[in-house]
């Protein structure tokens, strides 16, 4: 999803960085307190932040015969909410800018705002929606992880056609065709994304249900039926 | 024991559902599956009717010189990850078990 450096006019450029900053900053400001607040929190802050490392280094085939590759973001927005997942996107972003020329310095901030921002932002609204249903907790981490991965996709596509609006059609017309190379080839990498973000969720509730009690991602009722379907023997362990 | 591990075997299930996908589509197909980046630029230049070469990065950057050392570059950021994930949930299953070891 990333815009390649050079491939973004710089008012644009400027535009998305000025909505990316103040992210940016709470972000920040929030990581701060949060670690202040507990220091077991950081081994979870690293797990999620680990899986947009690992998952945005895999470059997945697609059915539209084009290469793309996983988020990660869903699992760092429902634990940390979406201001600190900024900052981890942030990171990424930036490492693979500096070192590995995907994406570039003037385009961050239009990069950010779409992986960064955006769609965990919508992965977050999503799982607002879903937390106090009844809905499985796996059913949410999996609807969550799949929605930020496909909308990252899509603000992708409304970038680039807000920046290069067709001849005939404009915005639109544009939007449609970046949107069949970009979100298309994503459907299926998102639902996998989803799968595989679900499956370790289910890991770390097995492991530390009492940190994801304490962030209030979910309450201590929905972890308990959780394992009871996926596990043998959680209750005299917890 | 297939009743626990449900979410296990769904998630391999789509795992592999994704590879033969992939077969089925890269066999069929001639499709070069280029990275979707590159696919965006290349419409960025049919829109303008600019060459992608035209497109000069606006801050100058790093680029690998060869995809060899693009693919250590990628493989070492998905290493690093996987080096936090398995030393965090060592960790804390550590945590757990001490009590009942001791």
């Amino acid at each position: 999803m990333h815009i390649m450096e050079g491939f973004l006019p710089w008012q644009w450029c400027l535009v998305w960085w000025l909505i990316a900053i103040p992210f940016l900053v709470v972000g920040v400001i929030e990581l701060r307190s949060i670690m202040r607040q507990d220091r077991e929190y950081l081994p979870l802050l690293g797990v999620c932040g680990a899986f947009i490392f690992i998952l945005s280094a895999l470059k997945l085939p697609s059915v539209t015969g084009s290469c793309s590759h996983p988020t990660g973001t869903g699992l760092s927005v429902m634990c940390f909410k979406p201001y600190i997942t900024a900052v981890i996107g942030f990171i990424v972003l930036l490492f693979q800018a500096l070192l590995l020329a995907h994406g570039g310095l003037s385009t961050l901030g239009a990069n950010m705002v779409s992986m960064a921002i955006g769609g965990p932002l919508v992965g977050y609204g999503v799982y607002k929606l879903l937390k106090n249903t009844s809905v499985n907790i796996y059913v949410t981490v999996f609807c969550v992880a799949a929605v930020a991965d496909i909308v990252t996709y899509v603000i992708t596509s409304f970038e680039l056609a807000l920046a290069y609006p067709a001849a005939t059609g404009g915005v639109l017309a544009s939007f449609t065709a970046f949107f069949a190379i970009f979100a298309i080839t994503q459907v299926p990498l998102s639902i996998i994304e989803g799968l595989v973000l679900a499956l370790v969720f289910k890991y770390i509730i097995q492991l530390k249900p009492e940190l994801i009690e304490k962030l209030g991602v979910f309450s201590k009722k929905q972890i308990e039926s959780a394992l009871r379907t996926t596990t043998g023997v959680p209750e005299e362990k917890v | 024991m297939f009743e626990n591990r449900k979410l296990e075997i769904l998630t391999l299930a789509g795992l592999f559902a994704f590879v033969v996908l992939f077969i089925i589509v890269s066999s069929q197909t001639g499709h070069a599956f280029s990275g979707s980046d590159d696919v965006g630029s290349e419409k960025i230049a049919e829109l303008t009717g600019k060459p992608v070469e035209s497109f000069t990065p606006l801050i100058p950057q790093y680029v690998p010189p060869s995809g060899e050392i693009e693919a250590t570059l990628f493989a070492l950021q998905a290493t690093f990850g996987g080096v936090v994930v398995g030393l965090v949930i060592g960790y804390w299953y550590g945590q757990k078990r001490r009590p009942i070891n001791s």
